[in-house]
């Protein structure tokens, strides 16, 4: 077994579903198990949350996957040199429409009802009739500017060629979504768990599709560190990432994520309903509150046994990101993105010396613990 | 995206200045107001925001934000600064916890500056005086890196043009200029997009030959 060189870590996490990792890595001893001692610290917000691992305040976070990179470009903040080790999960995001927008696009469009997956080209007869009119342009939240939600809706849109300039994208923290839905303040949104099922059962919204219909098994949340707190403590980051992906791989069986949601919907963590957080995490995406959930089986992937790999960071994904920063028009002109760029943030040499010690170790998987 | 005038970032330092302060306590946003009764500082309070954030700060044109780090608008405040095409502005941090001081050390950028510990109404103006001060010293640096990476950039576009019009088009270093020269005045462009041109067309040629 190896030995963290600093046993005592404060990990950042925001209130989501896919922060499940985290949160049955430290209910589940796993972390105990690699010789750690990890406290979980909630945080409100992304920014303040990337501030305060720049600063060394947070020595690890759960980061959105575009976070790392735009971190070591310097967008929105001083660059630092943030590592991606291990991707935590895939897919999880989805659009949640209001109740009034869709009743405009029912009577836009003629129609009785929506057939789900929603296609943006629905949306296209009220971005029209809005402009024809001289009314407010439609509002989208997301996240964080680099986020894939942003991307997701952006790409979402652009398909169906409904003009960027012709919504209203906005920044609003994921706790604060549903309630900027209820207020008529934004008129859909582009989250994570459990805030989509939040907004179906409060009866205020629909919810049209999941990342996973605009793209599949991109990563979505990933592990982010100082590459100097690497350099340090290189047993502590392996440690870390072996107890993660251990959850990760608990995380693949249903009785498990049954458990997990009940965990999950602790105060100290998601502070809410379980039948907010469980449909998501068992593959079930509520659409309305007339309508019947969708099954989505990948909502929400952590690990998948057949395809070990999807918890290394692939340098592919990480260019593919960055393209989708370059053509959202995030890098400014004065910023130059070096060629090695994603190479230096994302890490699968990392991944590999955990996957290494792991089976050196012969930790057992898919074990129910505890 | 919201729609802004653009305003001189440059803060005089005898104007009044306009500072939006997000705090839900509302007691202790009570007290920095008072504390900053009589100075150049004009305090709007915002207790409980949501989307409503980005619409005051639209109205407001605040100077200077001053937020509670642990607030969720943090990162609306985000979006100011990326998302829309706004002006960046000086953001004050504070927060109740300890560890604040590492932050404080480590944000380098005059953009934000945390403040170390729980906000003390007696402290408020020399922290807001600090954080004018490095905004600007900032920002004027930002400005002139920038525009001294651009000049470089865009003196070796227009060299290279040079070069490769004098090997292709057997001109003199002094035709090749005087030729780009005109085209970008005859044209209505800048010199730099000419050379730029000039580059990949010829670049393309060239590969095209290699091709033949």
């Amino acid at each position: 077994m190896i030995k963290p060189e600093q046993p005592n870590i404060t990990l950042g996490f925001i209130p989501l579903t896919d922060s499940a990792p985290l949160i049955i890595a430290k209910e589940l001893g796993f972390f105990e198990q690699w010789g750690l001692n990890v406290t979980l610290q909630k945080q409100n917000s992304w920014a303040t949350l990337r501030d305060k691992l720049h600063a060394g305040v947070l020595d690890a976070a759960q980061m959105l996957a575009p976070m790392p990179i735009a971190s070591a470009l310097g967008l929105g903040a001083p660059p630092a040199n943030v590592i991606t080790p291990l991707v935590l999960s895939l897919n999880g995001n989805a659009i949640t429409l209001s109740e009034g927008l869709l009743q405009e696009i029912l009577k836009e469009n003629e129609i009785n009802s929506v057939t789900l997956p929603m296609a943006a080209y629905l949306l296209q007869k009220v971005v029209e009739k809005r402009k024809r009119k001289g009314e407010a342009k439609l509002k989208f939240a997301t996240v964080f500017p680099y986020s894939c939600h942003y991307y997701q809706l952006r790409d979402w849109l652009k398909a169906v060629k409904v003009d960027f300039d012709d919504v209203e994208m906005l920044v609003v923290p994921p706790v604060s979504m549903v309630e900027c839905l209820k207020n008529g303040d934004i008129d859909g949104f582009c989250v994570g768990g459990p805030w989509n099922a939040k907004a179906v059962r409060a009866g205020i919204g629909m919810t049209a599709l999941t990342s996973f219909d605009i793209w599949q098994d991109s990563p979505e949340k990933v592990l982010g560190l100082l590459e100097e707190f690497h350099k340090k403590h290189p047993n502590t980051v392996l440690a870390l990432c072996a107890a993660l992906k251990q959850a990760c791989a608990w995380l693949e069986s249903v009785p498990n994520r049954f458990e997990a949601a009940r965990l999950l919907c602790n105060e100290e963590y998601l502070h809410a309903e379980l039948d907010v957080i469980a449909p998501s995490l068992l593959g079930s995406c509520l659409t309305h509150q007339s309508l019947p959930p969708r099954s989505i089986p990948s909502y929400n992937q952590f690990s998948v046994s057949n395809n070990g790999c999807i918890n290394q960071p692939e340098l592919v994904r990480g260019e593919w990101l960055i393209k989708h920063m370059v053509s959202a028009g995030q890098i400014p002109p004065h910023v130059t993105i070096p060629l090695d760029l994603i190479a230096k943030v994302f890490r699968p040499d990392i991944y590999q010396q955990m996957r290494l010690l792991i089976e050196d170790q012969g930790v057992q998987f898919y074990r129910r613990s505890g | 995206m919201i729609s802004t005038a653009k305003k001189n970032t440059h803060l005089a330092s005898h104007e009044q200045l306009n500072i939006l302060l997000i705090d839900e306590n509302v007691q202790r946003a009570e007290s920095i107001v008072t504390a900053l009764g009589n100075s150049r500082y004009k305090v709007s309070h915002l207790a409980c925001t949501q989307a409503g954030l980005l619409k005051q700060v639209d109205e407001i044109q605040p100077d200077i934000i001053v937020i509670d780090i642990e607030s969720p608008n943090r990162d609306m405040l985000e979006s100011l600064h990326t998302i829309s095409h706004y002006n960046p502005k000086p953001v004050v941090m504070f927060s109740s916890q300890q560890d604040t001081e590492t932050i404080n050390l480590s944000v380098q950028s005059g953009v934000s500056a945390y403040v170390v510990g729980d906000i003390d109404p007696e402290r408020v103006k020399p922290i807001l005086d600090a954080a004018v001060a490095r905004f600007k010293a900032f920002h004027k640096l930002k400005d002139e890196l920038n525009d001294t990476k651009h000049q470089l950039e865009s003196r070796k576009s227009i060299d290279l043009a040079k070069r490769l019009l004098m090997k292709t088009n057997k001109m003199s270093e002094e035709q090749a200029f005087h030729s780009m020269r005109k085209t970008a005045m005859d044209t209505g462009q800048k010199l730099e997009d000419v050379a730029k041109t000039i580059v990949s067309m010829l670049r393309s040629l060239e590969q095209g030959h290699e091709h033949d």
